[in-house]
């Protein structure tokens, strides 16, 4: 693999790291949505405060 | 300290809790935009001896008897939370409907202080209002404010007294209205609230003097003659709606799309000239196709998306949206439900999910349930990519195109809520009361807020939800199942042809057999914006703006070609995504206020079906009117839209049977 497969690699590897992070902390917040401003109270019992 | 504010709907109470706390939270000019009790810390310019200091923003409410959900979260808020302090907001321009609610609050034991809002106002409609007298009249301080201004508007002074209120340890003190705290029976209530608003009444009598006699029209009514006339509304409604796409797909939002989508291009260009020929193919195309060009596709559409919401943040600030709501209640009462009802599908035309929760204003249970279900049907933020793409790319005049979804969406609504009152069986009738907000010139301010939170919202989920669904669609669509790559030549050997291919036999009916849009109908499930991110990366096409010849879409022949289907046909596909059910998000949402499972099946059964008989009418009678014969499939999809035609025939006359053994027709639920 030559250095620009493993340049490329490492930064797909980190930009949809950093998006499944995010999404996986939402989800434990319990934002349903991420980036949504309402997701926090869509569901009546979860709260995100 | 826990402080709660509390008045009536569309007095200012989250405009207040902005201004003290610097929140953003979602303020409109009609009753009924805050469902939730929001918390929040006075901001620090108010609370310069850093106290703890909490406020808590509740839902409206005319009176302490629990006549809407919302306003029994405010009850229940203030009957178990115990606050140590409520500010009590008041409409200074209406005080008499206003004090109702304050004589209630007044007998909690808890220290009041009345914030009289919208002062500002009061000197404009010639009314003089005694503050020291009505605070005698009340036994609690009140303070002038005016909420939506940044300087001069009262609030230091509102925080001071609050504190020195609770400080001094002194209850709060009733007002003697005489037995109405020992009423139990609903007649006792309705004597008690006779009593009460005798009290209300003398006291304003006391402190307020108008200038303007009731009975003269004012700008207000004139306007309201027109734009809620019962006929003329709808043209004008129709109007506004096509001039709010006109603005944000044809004349605005493309000027700002052109230079945004140039950076994407600039940057897709740059990161392709970097990696060069020595790249993986595989890593190249995920990275280029899959990631630029996947989410680029949709974050291309950002600005058109932009200008929409602020031309919707400008129409619900300047009081037109209550209008509509009183435009439609004739139509609506039609089919079993009311004005009330065209709220949540309002506030849905931003996104699904704050429009389904919205639906918790409604007490009857059926009627609740129903716009729950069918607020979706309203085109939502997400689905605007969809309806811009392919109106750009199929349809020259597209500002039509979208405002007919609209009005569609409206029709379907319609037509839903009739099949479901068939279905349940259930004919009760409500009747909605809303008072109409007084118009005013809309605040650049806060629509500009507005959509700057909503581009925030759509850009996150670009770069999480949508980036990953566009990267494993792009490795779906790169292995076979032996996890070979697929060879140009055979994209259907694909993991994602084959999961797809079964599914896309079932849309050969509706004009768009193909796996590519059966892919991008199911990833539309995760987020709707995936029908376009997938659609780029399934036909290998970067973006859909063309950024030199400033068109919405460029090159739509090109485009067109590439997809491999017709006008019809598009619209057809527009039309399914459309009225298919909304994303997973959204089901949550319609899971959470239908709190029925047999319900939520019975919603998204019912959606789907939708989606597929209206897409299937579209294609086939557009393709028997351009050609002159019925489009491919036409049998099997007959047969599958009779299937569905019977079953739901079937259940309204079920429904209508049950409606008839019941012993009392048309009673009065809500």
């Amino acid at each position: 693999m030559n250095t620009v497969n493993i340049v490329v690699a490492i930064v797909l590897a980190a930009i949809i790291g950093l998006a499944v992070l995010k999404i996986v902390r939402d989800k434990k917040r319990g934002v349903k949505c991420s980036g949504c401003p309402h997701s926090c109270t869509c569901s009546v019992k979860d709260s995100c405060d | 300290m826990k402080i709660a504010l509390a008045g009536n709907p569309n007095s200012g109470k989250t405009t207040l809790f902005n201004a003290i706390t610097g929140r953003v939270e979602h303020v409109g000019n009609w009753p009924g935009v805050t469902v939730e009790k929001k918390e929040g810390d006075i901001k620090q310019s108010l609370n310069p001896k850093k106290e703890n200091l909490i406020v808590v923003d509740l839902p409206g409410a005319y009176s302490m008897s629990p006549y809407t959900s919302e306003e029994s979260i405010t009850k229940d808020f203030v009957l178990t939370e115990k606050p140590d302090a409520i500010i009590n907001i008041v409409d200074a321009t209406n005080l008499s409907r206003s004090l109702f609610f304050t004589t209630q609050l007044l007998e909690l034991g808890i220290p009041v202080v009345v914030a009289l809002n919208k002062s500002d106002l009061t000197e404009e409609k010639g009314i003089a209002i005694d503050i020291p007298a009505l605070s005698d009249a009340l036994h609690c301080p009140v303070i002038q404010t005016v909420a939506a201004k940044s300087a001069n508007n009262g609030l230091p002074e509102l925080i001071n007294a609050v504190i020195t209120v609770v400080r001094s340890g002194k209850k709060q003190v009733a007002l003697n209205i005489g037995g109405v705290r020992n009423a139990s029976t609903k007649e006792q209530f309705e004597k008690a609230d006779k009593k009460r608003f005798a009290v209300v009444n003398t006291i304003v009598a006391e402190v307020e003097r108008r200038k303007v006699s009731s009975e003269k029209q004012t700008l207000q009514d004139k306007v309201d003659r027109i734009v809620a006339h019962k006929w003329l509304g709808i043209p004008i409604f129709a109007l506004i709606i096509w001039l709010v796409f006109s603005i944000s797909q044809t004349w605005v939002g493309p000027w700002f799309a052109d230079t945004f989508v140039g950076w994407i291009d600039l940057l897709y260009e740059s990161v392709a000239a970097l990696l060069g020929e020595e790249v993986n193919p595989v890593l190249g195309a995920l990275l280029l196709d899959g990631i630029i060009g996947g989410v680029g596709a949709v974050i291309g559409f950002l600005p058109l998306i932009m200008v929409l919401f602020f031309c919707l943040a400008l129409l619900e600030d300047c009081g037109y949206m209550a209008r509509v709501a009183m435009v439609m209640d004739r139509f609506f009462k039609k089919v079993g439900l009311s004005g009330r009802s065209i709220i949540p599908m309002i506030i849905g035309t931003g996104c699904s999910i704050p429009g389904v929760m919205a639906t918790r204003t409604i007490k009857n249970e059926r009627q609740r349930r129903t716009t729950a279900m069918l607020a979706p049907f309203m085109p939502c933020g997400a689905k605007l990519p969809i309806i811009a793409l392919f109106a750009g790319v199929f349809f020259s005049d597209n500002s039509w195109v979208g405002t007919s979804m609209y009005f569609l969406g409206i029709v379907v609504i319609l037509l839903g809520a009739l099949i479901i009152r068939q279905i349940t069986g259930d004919f009760s009738r409500s009747y909605f009361i809303m008072e109409l907000p007084e118009y005013r010139i809309p605040s650049v301010k806060r629509a500009a807020i507005s959509m700057l939170m909503r581009a925030k919202a759509f850009i996150i989920k670009a770069g999480t939800i949508i980036l990953v669904s566009n990267a494993v669609v792009q490795m779906l669509q790169t292995f076979d199942w032996q996890l070979q790559v697929v060879a140009e030549t055979a994209p259907e050997t694909s993991i994602l042809a084959t999961i797809a291919s079964p599914l896309a036999l079932l849309f050969i009916p509706l004009g768009f057999g193909m796996w590519q849009f059966a892919a991008a109908a199911v990833t539309g499930f995760i987020a709707k914006e995936n029908v376009v991110g997938t659609l780029a990366v399934c036909f290998g096409i970067t973006n859909f703006i063309d950024t030199e010849e400033l068109a919405l879409v460029g090159g739509a022949a090109d485009v067109s070609s590439v997809m491999g289907i017709g006008a019809v046909a598009a619209l057809s596909y527009l039309v399914f995504n459309l009225f298919t059910p909304p994303c997973f998000a959204a089901i949550g949402a319609m899971n959470s206020e239908l709190e029925s499972k047999k319900w939520l099946a019975a919603a998204i059964a019912f959606q789907l079906s939708m989606g597929y008989v209206l897409a299937f009418l579209v294609y086939q009678i557009g393709t028997l009117a351009t050609t002159g014969s019925f489009g491919a499939g036409f049998l099997g999809g007959l047969i599958a839209v009779a299937v569905i035609a019977g079953t739901i025939g079937y259940l309204m006359r079920k429904g209508s049977k049950k409606e008839q053994s019941l012993p009392e027709i048309g009673v009065v639920k809500a």
